[in-house]
């Protein structure tokens, strides 16, 4: 096993929390700047933001969890509400019986996962606030399993991987770096307030990442990847919304 | 020429330019009125405080509702609607860019946040604060601040264009803006984000939710404006030329009323 999955393992049991240190040694200093660093003043602007959270973020403190009083009554849909994509629909029709998640890249036994077997390992339930970065939030309980844990059940990442890609149904894509990967919060979620993910919200897998924007918390995710870089994917910045011209990260 | 000890407490003998005047016959007199930091920190301020502004704007018009609480969103119960005021959910959006807003708006947010600092620790430091902007005790009396008030609101008034030191309204709505006001607005505006509140939950206990923190920093938005607002005609009241040369060069022009 190596460091990085050690510490994967480590970092993922309940209570954990690991130090700066720790993120620095096994290579995470990628945590206080962004893949792609803009230019200019808001290039700089982006590094001071993101070292500043993530330094206040040290301890990696849990995102706030509500309790089942706050739950927002009909959780809005935004945004891509369902793909149009053949494949998709196809599995939609199927209630997803025959999908599955693809884990490739930097782990050391790239693998596809059944819903049923991503719902048979270690499932975490969260109540948190989905912040959008358009300015609305709303409540709900979330249930999935820890993205450490699926990394974990396809061999653990190899020491060089530094960076998670998600893809989506309706072609999509986002990173986040190995300090949001490692969080407890970080889980591929399936269940919205105790039912299946609905289709307005990404069934059947989205990502949860508490302690960033909505745009960062992808919806109707088919395939993870364990990348060193994200140069070369696509227009190389790390995701869609970057690709458009946000902000890479999406903590604030 | 003679000129009362009385303008700007730290008027020392260098402070008095004695210039030849190019377009008034005779001889002017010229006071050094604001410092380098401050006139500095002024411009940086315009420029950083205009951009939060338009920024701000575009990023509230892409979600043109207010709630209050840790919740909201389109359907859920607003305390203010744009579209109750004319400008329908798509007319708001196709105004606002919440992209060029969001970069521009967490830039600008630096900027302002460190040229405040500077500011701050600099005029603590010289005693620009205590010796030129804190009100002292006895200005602070009701008596005192009804004449300033019903003074102020006499447009041409002579005491305006020939004040050189701050007058007690302006020294109390400048120490609110500096030590409540700006606090606040970083703090409501740092609390919407989900990273720093992960980090200190304490501001959502604060304000009450993101969505109060959210209706509170558009507020301020707006009392902001005011501030922007009067201070500019109050620039206009008390001779245009003469005070914003003062904040560009340093020097202002004492006017003749008063030599």
């Amino acid at each position: 096993m190596s460091r990085m999955t050690a510490d994967l393992t480590r970092t993922t049991k309940p209570g954990g929390a690991i130090s700066r240190r720790r993120l620095l040694a096994t290579g995470c200093s990628d945590a206080f700047r962004p893949p792609v660093i803009r230019g200019g003043l808001i290039g700089a602007a982006d590094v001071l933001t993101m070292s500043t959270t993530r330094w206040l973020l040290t301890d990696q403190p849990l995102a706030r969890e509500y309790t089942r009083a706050d739950i927002a009554p009909d959780f809005p849909t935004w945004g891509q509400t369902n793909p149009s994509d053949e494949v998709y629909q196809q599995h939609l029709s199927e209630g997803f019986a025959n999908w599955s998640l693809s884990v490739g890249g930097l782990v050391e036994r790239p693998r596809w996962f059944s819903l049923d077997e991503l719902k048979r390992l270690a499932s975490r339930t969260q109540i948190t606030a989905h912040v959008c970065e358009q300015g609305w939030s709303a409540i709900g309980e979330w249930t999935g399993a820890p993205l450490a844990q699926v990394l974990e059940a396809a061999g653990g990442v190899t020491p060089d991987a530094r960076y998670v890609v998600f893809e989506s149904a309706d072609g999509w894509y986002e990173s986040i770096d190995m300090f949001e990967v490692v969080h407890p919060q970080t889980i591929l979620a399936y269940r919205l307030n105790g039912d299946d993910l609905p289709v307005g919200n990404g069934a059947p897998l989205r990502l949860r990442v508490e302690r960033q924007c909505g745009y960062k918390n992808i919806k109707f995710v088919s395939a993870i990847r364990v990348v060193d870089s994200v140069a070369g994917i696509r227009r190389g910045t790390g995701g869609l919304s970057s690709d458009f011209g946000f902000h890479w990260y999406g903590g604030v | 020429m003679l000129i009362s000890s009385s303008f700007g407490p730290a008027a020392g003998k260098d402070d008095f330019v004695v210039a030849t005047d190019p377009v008034r016959s005779g001889v002017s007199t010229w006071l050094r009125l604001h410092t380098y930091n401050v006139r500095i920190c002024h411009w940086i301020n315009v420029i950083a405080g205009g951009y939060l502004l338009l920024s701000g704007i575009h990023i509230f018009l892409d979600f043109p509702e207010l709630y209050w609480g840790h919740t909201g969103y389109q359907g859920y119960p607003a305390i203010f609607k744009l579209s109750d005021w004319g400008i329908s959910w798509d007319e708001a959006g196709e105004m606002g860019n919440r992209m060029w807003g969001r970069n521009y708006h967490f830039t600008f947010a630096w900027v302002f946040l460190i040229n405040g600092m500077v500011y701050a620790a600099w005029n603590l430091w010289t005693g620009h604060v205590r010796d030129r902007l804190w009100p002292r005790r006895d200005e602070l009396s009701s008596a005192r601040l009804r004449d300033e008030l019903a003074e102020q609101m006499r447009w041409g008034s002579p005491a305006r264009a020939t004040a050189t030191s701050y007058g007690t309204l302006q020294k109390v709505s400048y120490v609110l803006m500096i030590f409540i006001f700006v606090p606040v607005m970083l703090l409501t505006g740092i609390a919407q984000s989900p990273s720093i509140a992960a980090a200190w939950p304490w501001l959502l206990d604060l304000f009450g939710g993101r969505q109060s923190a959210r209706t509170l920093h558009s507020i301020g938005t707006v009392l902001f404006v005011l501030f922007v607002v009067v201070h500019v005609l109050e620039v206009l009241a008390a001779g245009a030329v003469n005070r914003i040369r003062a904040m560009i060069t340093g020097r202002f022009r004492v006017p003749e009323e008063a030599q």
